[in-house]
């Protein structure tokens, strides 16, 4: 069992200083690098926190709306990404073939596209949906 | 630049401008140019029609830059046909190709004064002077660009296609989605809907084709010059109409639809007035999602300078974060929200 502060909180920790210490004390030519630094600890601190729990989510969707299994083995992160890029890169195909234009496919791959969506932005930049960062 | 370097440059300089000699007091890189360089040189030129003291910015090539963009040259070609247009632009004055000078290609033009940062323009409402006029000044400024009709001998090396330029878009980022090496199904469902709405050929003009917040220059007075020209190209006028406004491109101010500066009424009405007809307002929205689209696509292409060690950058790489936010608009925007 890892010690606490895991990865996560230690960003956190770390973008604290940055921002309550290091910045105010930056020439102003060089609060966009630290500006971009927090930013970067943000990003990642948020994909600690969720681990590859969306990932794995999407994933099985795909393989719902697809109705094909992608092969994920278990706890193995790049076969999970291979599978997820095989996967996507079949849905893309159908939606560019015309096979999500409409009926019950259109509406099933909307849904599909819009809660993926939503969760990568939750992590790279909340602000935009209005959430806390 | 060292000093072997600004002596050769006030040697082509004084041969350019017909002078008897050129001093350079100073040569500084700018700040900002990603894919180029710019130099601010101060010179002092004796003799011949340029007498006196100048500042000049130098552009060159960077060794690294996107592969669509333009070099220095046909760069300075559209300068010129924007010059000559009377589009308010740094005048361009002498093209080096001889890559013997300083080791690149550069041009010479006039350094223009003021600041093009869109993230302060859009929330400093006293920068640029008075926001409506900008608004309608810039839209007039993109009419001039628009008045630049092909064919064009002086402009030749720009590709013309016979299809739409909506649907040549499509087909080009499609073309860029497969061969990369993570698909984007929210894209592939915008660009779905972009070919099944893509407006036919009609006006065929010069387009900027980065013209947004921080590509222009301003001052206190207003407008002092349309940067950034190395993506131009022949397309649809409603491509640049549809960048300009476009959310993604108005830095947080997204009430003020022109740019994050103005108005969307007041860019139009500048517009409308040099170019003498009216806008196709409903295509607009169009425009928009492709405007959406194709910073999507562009952003990829720069993450991938940074994920495929060609670069390492953390700018670039925090640039891959912005395609979610992107992509979460296209669909907004398409119905699939």
């Amino acid at each position: 069992m890892r010690e606490r502060p895991l990865g996560d909180e230690l960003l956190d920790a770390a973008r604290s200083v940055l921002r309550d210490e290091l910045m105010p004390a930056l020439p102003t030519d060089k609060r966009h690098a630290a500006l971009m630094i927090a930013n970067a600890l943000a990003i990642a601190a948020r994909q600690l926190k969720n681990g590859d729990a969306s990932e794995r989510m999407e994933l099985s969707a795909l393989e719902q709306l697809l109705s094909e299994p992608f092969g994920d083995n278990g706890d193995n992160p790049a076969a999970l990404r291979e599978a997820l890029v095989a996967a996507n890169r079949k849905l893309a195909h159908w939606v560019r073939s015309g096979r999500a234009d409409d009926g019950t496919m259109r509406d099933a791959v909307r849904a599909h596209l819009a809660s993926v969506a939503r969760q990568k932005v939750a992590e790279s930049n909340p602000k935009y949906l209005g959430l806390k960062s | 630049m060292n000093d072997i370097m600004q002596n050769a440059l006030a040697r082509f300089i004084a041969h350019a401008a017909g002078a008897r000699g050129v001093t350079i007091s100073d040569a500084r890189l700018l700040s900002g140019g990603a894919i180029q360089e710019n130099w601010l040189v101060r010179t002092k030129i004796e003799g011949g029609a340029f007498g006196g003291r100048h500042e000049f910015v130098v552009r060159t090539d960077s060794p690294s830059g996107v592969a669509v963009s333009h070099n220095r040259a046909q760069e300075f070609a559209l300068l010129n046909a924007a010059f000559a247009a009377g589009v308010t632009v740094p005048e361009p004055l002498w093209l080096c190709e001889d890559r013997e000078i300083i080791g690149r290609q550069f041009f010479v033009m006039r350094r223009i004064a003021g600041t093009a940062a869109g993230h302060v323009l859009v929330k400093d409402l006293k920068t640029g002077g008075d926001h409506v006029r900008l608004a309608e000044r810039l839209g007039e400024e993109l009419a001039r660009i628009h008045s630049i009709r092909p064919p064009r001998a002086d402009l030749a090396f720009l590709p013309t296609h016979d299809e739409a330029p909506a649907l040549h878009s499509v087909k080009r980022f499609r073309d860029y989605l497969d061969a990369h090496h993570t698909p984007h199904p929210a894209l592939e469902w915008g660009l779905r809907w972009l070919e099944l709405d893509a407006p036919p050929r009609g006006d065929y003009v010069l387009c900027h084709r980065d013209f947004r917040t921080g590509n222009y220059m301003v001052d206190e007075n207003g407008l002092t010059g349309i940067l950034d020209w190395e993506f131009a190209g022949w397309s649809d006028p409603l491509e640049d109409i549809g960048w300009f406004c476009a959310r993604c491109w108005r830095f947080g101010a997204i009430e003020r639809e022109a740019g994050g500066i103005g108005a969307r009424e007041d860019f139009y009405r500048g517009y409308e007035r040099v170019a003498g007809k009216p806008l196709d307002r409903e295509r607009v929205s169009y425009w928009e999602v492709m405007a959406h689209m194709h910073w999507a696509i562009i952003a990829i292409q720069q993450v991938e300078r940074h994920v495929s060690g060609e670069e390492n950058s953390l700018l670039l790489a925090l640039t891959g974060h912005i395609v979610p936010a992107l992509e979460y608009e296209i669909l907004k925007m398409t119905g699939g929200l």
